[in-house]
């Protein structure tokens, strides 16, 4: 099973009903968002002048960048298939890719709020909340972004940006199931936001007539994968003592360290 | 561990102290729910749906629930029993809750103890609030009679209050801004040519082809109205949108006229004409219900294809394209009749057009066409009609202008005798739900107008840029905390079953602080002016209750139908015999106007400058939500669009950022940054209305973007309803200091 989300373009409106009612079910800070949308154009392109949207979440990768960059403590984590009920243990850190619903998820009460998934995530689709930190681990932040709703799926419901869309144009689903709404639009020529260099199979998937996919891929496709920030590589230099030590604030020279390597990072 | 409580995180949650989250791992005890504290929990568990919400954050007045927890409204969506929404809601209904907890939002009755426009508030009690409105009032009633005093209403809210003023004080100087800046053109127009105004009431579900000429639909959204524009859409419709620029519609349309704005009714003219020279109108619909067609025939025999090319800058062959193209699917097509249509003081003319043209094509009372729904109507209860007379001083017929003009008295009349005290002096000045300074053209006389009144009350649920001229600023609650507004209405789809609902608007929360709702206000201030007596409800809810007993219905009957009642509907298709439409009107032609639509040229954009034009954005309803955190947020600022030949000429790029200035030297406050596109043209700049709010009450909202209304000085009033033209401005660019002419 692997959920994914199509926008449909052609019912697209721009409304932003859907980064309001993200906003209100999942408390984000009001000037981040968990998905966001974005005006394009009025452009030129090859088809005509064209002007559309760029509604854009999470994409729940295949290979998804954002997990392996997670400094976090790794545990133990059992998973269970909700259809099944049969189980899988894994050894994750903070995030990583539910091995059978293909969501990608933060145990937020674990994140560290260093931000290096969000450095390495090539859509922008992660961001760090500020306004709230667990001080028992150290953190700085708590890292956040689209969860598919899972919470309300796993109860019956619509992700809260699908149940809103006044023009239906947000379509969520099983991408493996071939009689699911969402794998017809992918066999229709639905298509996710890829380069040559980002290549790491989002099941967020755009669909559209010509001229506004065309502004669409020339103007949203991610053309680099992000290179590791310092703060990154940092993180994970001193991953080995984070799984000693539980409380970053009494890293001492390590700590400053980090701290120093933060403040540049700023600067960058 | 604990948390760290940024001034972000306390504005977005001050007011609800409920609002924190549990420090440690929370099993809910109902559910058995395990709650990461760092994970906020959603508004789907472990809260209370609460039914009968009415949505205000347009007047499009959705049906909602609420979300509840401990108290406080976390969410909230779309009835999942309406029939008209549904289970959406658009941005700014989502965003209702930010308007419910805005921190600045007015709490207790305030007193101005400085000067109007340069307030200082000072807290005063309801009882000291009531008595100096009701004296004040009273005393510009006993110098100056009842027409001493002027009301500029807005809103559900402002229904009671405005009858209270015209029924029983008895003035008829009342402006609503819904009719004299906005949609009374259109439906004067229409009543003017079908007998009836006509409402957004086009077939679009079920259409061959659709015509929008200016409507924006994306960037100005109503749900249900979006919704049958899709519908249209995805059932294959034909749409053309006639716009300055590449709007939402038009980036879906197939056929996009680069209008030049001003003047639409000469392309209406000419395709009207050419439907007609070419034998492409529907000949036995105008046969059966059209007067004056060979008045109207011959009144628009001059408008050719290639005149209208010629004024309109667009190809004939273009012209002529949208009007086979109609022919081809007629009746089947959605003639809209817009709805924000005070553009340019000649829209009466075009609005006729509009209603014309729907004729010409038969598309009238047929899938498709202009076809009113069959609802149901609840007798509302409001003032009684008591004060006598007054029509000696109505400044309509006391000016003899304006006979076409929708119900109040046309805004400039009033502001004309505010200032001049000519034909008398008007003292005393209630605004209720209105912000007069960002909804009418040329703030200056706005001011001159509050300047000299004896007394200037406004009632609000937010600071605006009108309350800073207020005397005594009221605290209204908002409409997700009291009873008022019953909507009702059918199905969108007319291809779907036929039904109708009732839904009264019912509070989802208590209104917090000393806020107090009209029926409250209005009574006390009755009151005070020697009006007990005539006082019709105590409460919004007994009126609300009295309004459903009309229809056997009542609020404790509402709430076990979750909110909204739902009975069978009627087919609303097919025209009644009787059904006339006015081709050529004699009324008009007594009256000394056009009596066929008639093509009358605007001011032509003078050398150097650009005409500014506006609209909507999808996520503010006029200038009401520019303080909303979460719609501030999505859209800060309205950029400036500007043709991409003319900004490369002027070295200006995408995002610079500029101020404007007009041609009568009036600056913007504050500044917006360029959006460069060819999706405009060279002659136009654009900006979405409802930025720039000079109330530093405001923290979020004050000068963000560029109040275009500011800009808006020019006064071009529409002859026959004396409503304001407002895209008739001309504006330059200031960038870095440096005013810089636009090139042709």
């Amino acid at each position: 099973m692997q959920y994914g989300m199509i926008i449909d373009l052609d019912r697209c409106v721009g409304c932003h009903a859907c980064t309001i009612a993200c906003k209100a079910e999942w408390d984000v800070p009001a000037d981040k968002g968990r998905n966001w949308v974005r005006r394009l154009g009025p452009s030129n392109t090859p088809e005509g002048l064209a002007s559309t949207y760029y509604p854009g979440l999470c994409n729940h990768c295949n290979e998804p960048s954002c997990v392996p960059a997670c400094p976090a403590d790794v545990i133990e984590k059992t998973f269970t298939d909700s259809k099944t009920g049969k189980t899988k243990t894994m050894e994750v850190a903070a995030t990583y890719k539910d091995p059978f619903n293909g969501t990608v998820q933060i145990d937020q009460d674990r994140c560290l709020g260093c931000g290096a998934c969000a450095d390495a995530c090539p859509y922008g689709a992660r961001y760090v909340n500020t306004d709230i930190m667990n001080e028992e681990i150290g953190g700085e932040g708590i890292a956040d972004k689209c969860t598919y709703c899972m919470p309300r799926v796993e109860k019956g419901l619509e992700p809260a940006c699908v149940q809103t869309c006044l023009a239906n144009a947000r379509i969520f689903g099983d991408l493996d199931d071939p009689n699911s709404e969402v794998a017809k639009y992918v066999k229709k020529g639905a298509k996710g936001l890829t380069s040559a260099a980002v290549n790491i199979g989002p099941n967020g998937r755009y669909y559209g007539n010509k001229k506004d996919m065309h502004l669409l891929t020339t103007t949203s496709t991610p053309t680099e994968m992000p290179s590791a920030s310092l703060r990154r590589s940092l993180m994970a230099r001193l991953k080995p003592e984070l799984r000693k030590v539980k409380n970053l604030g009494l890293l001492g020279l390590a700590g400053a360290v980090l701290v120093s390597g933060l403040s540049e990072d700023k600067k960058e | 561990m604990s948390f760290k409580v940024t001034r972000r995180k306390f504005l977005q949650t001050a007011s609800i102290a409920a609002a924190t989250l549990p420090l440690a791992k929370v099993v809910s005890a109902e559910t058995g729910f395990v709650r990461d504290p760092f994970t906020p929990p959603g508004s789907f568990e472990g809260t209370q749906t609460v039914t009968g919400g009415v949505c205000e954050m347009c007047f499009w007045r959705c049906q909602l629930v609420g979300k509840v927890r401990d108290k406080k409204l976390v969410k909230l969506e779309g009835n999942p029993k309406s029939i008209d929404n549904g289970k959406s809601i658009c941005a700014r209904g989502n965003a209702g809750i930010k308007l419910l907890y805005d921190p600045d939002r007015l709490k207790f009755p305030l007193k101005n103890v400085g000067e109007r426009g340069k307030p200082v508030w000072k807290q005063i009690s309801w009882q000291e609030a009531l008595d100096e409105c009701g004296s004040k009032l009273k005393a510009v009633q006993e110098k100056y009679g009842s027409q001493g005093i002027a009301m500029f209403p807005h809103g559900a809210s402002a229904k009671y209050p405005m009858d209270f003023f015209e029924k029983v004080v008895g003035t008829h100087n009342v402006s609503e801004a819904s009719f004299f800046q906005c949609r009374g053109i259109r439906d004067s127009a229409y009543m003017a040519t079908f007998g009836v105004a006509p409402g957004e009431s086009v077939d679009m579900p079920n259409a061959k082809a659709i015509l929008l000429i200016g409507c924006h639909f994306g960037e100005n959204v109503h749900v249900s109205h979006v919704k049958a524009y899709l519908k249209g859409l995805e059932n294959g419709a034909k749409l053309i949108v006639v716009d300055p620029r590449y709007s939402a519609s038009a980036a879906k349309s197939d056929i996009w006229v680069q209008i030049k704005p001003g003047t639409d009714t000469a392309f209406l003219l000419a395709i009207m004409n050419y439907l007609v020279q070419k034998d492409k109108y529907d000949k036995k619909f105008v046969a059966a219900h059209c007067v004056g067609f060979e008045e109207f025939k011959k009144g628009i025999s001059h408008a050719s294809l290639d005149w209208a090319a010629k004024i309109c800058d667009v190809p004939a062959k273009q012209i002529q394209e949208v009007a086979d193209l109609l022919a081809a699917n007629a009746p089947n097509v959605s003639i809209h009749p817009g709805r924000h249509v005070s553009w340019h003081g000649n829209d009466f003319q075009r609005i006729r057009a509009h209603a014309c043209l729907t004729a010409l094509l038969g598309a009238i009372g047929v899938k498709g066409g202009f076809v009113k729904a069959k609802g149901v109507k609840v007798k509302g209860i409001s003032w009684p009609k008591v004060a006598e007379g007054g029509e000696e001083h109505n400044l309509k017929l006391m000016a003899d202008k304006y006979h076409f003009a929708p119900p109040g008295t046309p805004t400039e009349l009033i502001r004309d005798a505010c200032i001049t005290g000519k034909p008398y002096p008007i003292k005393g000045c209630v605004v209720w739900g209105q912000n007069p300074m960002q909804t009418i053209p040329n703030q200056q006389r706005m001011v001159d107008s509050l300047k000299q009144m004896d007394f200037v009350m406004c009632v609000d649920v937010m600071p605006t840029d009108i309350t800073m001229y207020a005397d005594i600023l009221l605290p209204e609650a908002c409409y997700l905390e009291r009873y008022d507004y019953i909507k009702t209405g059918t199905q969108w789809n007319f291809a779907d079953k036929h039904q109708q609902y009732i839904a009264p608007r019912m509070p989802l929360v208590d209104a917090m602080f000393e806020r107090k709702d009209e029926v409250f206000i209005t009574n006390e201030i009755a009151k005070r002016m020697g009006y007990g007596d005539k006082i019709p409800v105590n409460s919004l809810e007994e009126k609300i209750n009295k309004e459903l007993a009309g229809v056997n219905l009542s609020i404790a009957q509402l709430k076990k139908e979750d909110g909204i009642h739902i009975q069978d509907g009627k087919d609303p298709y097919g025209v009644s015999e009787d059904f006339e439409v006015q081709l050529y009107n004699e009324d008009l032609e007594d009256n000394d106007y056009p009596a066929v639509p008639t093509y009358i040229p605007v001011e032509e954009v003078p050398k150097g400058f650009t005409r500014l034009v506006y609209g909507r954005s999808p996520v503010h309803t006029f200038n009401r939500s520019q303080n909303n955190v979460w719609l501030h947020n999505a859209m800060p600022v309205n950029p400036v669009w500007l043709n991409d030949e003319i900004a490369k000429k002027m070295g200006l790029q995408e995002g610079d950022e500029v101020s404007l200035v007009n041609s009568e030297g009036v600056k913007s406050s504050s500044k917006t940054v360029v959006k460069v596109t060819p999706g405009i043209r060279k002659d136009t700049v654009y900006m979405a209305h409802g930025y720039g709010s000079r109330n530093p009450m405001l923290t979020v909202g004050v000068n963000a973007g560029v109040d275009d209304q500011e800009l808006i000085t020019k006064m071009t009033i529409d002859p026959e309803t004396g409503c304001n033209g407002m895209r008739n401005n001309f504006v330059k660019l200031v960038k870095d200091g440096k005013t810089l002419d636009i090139p042709a």
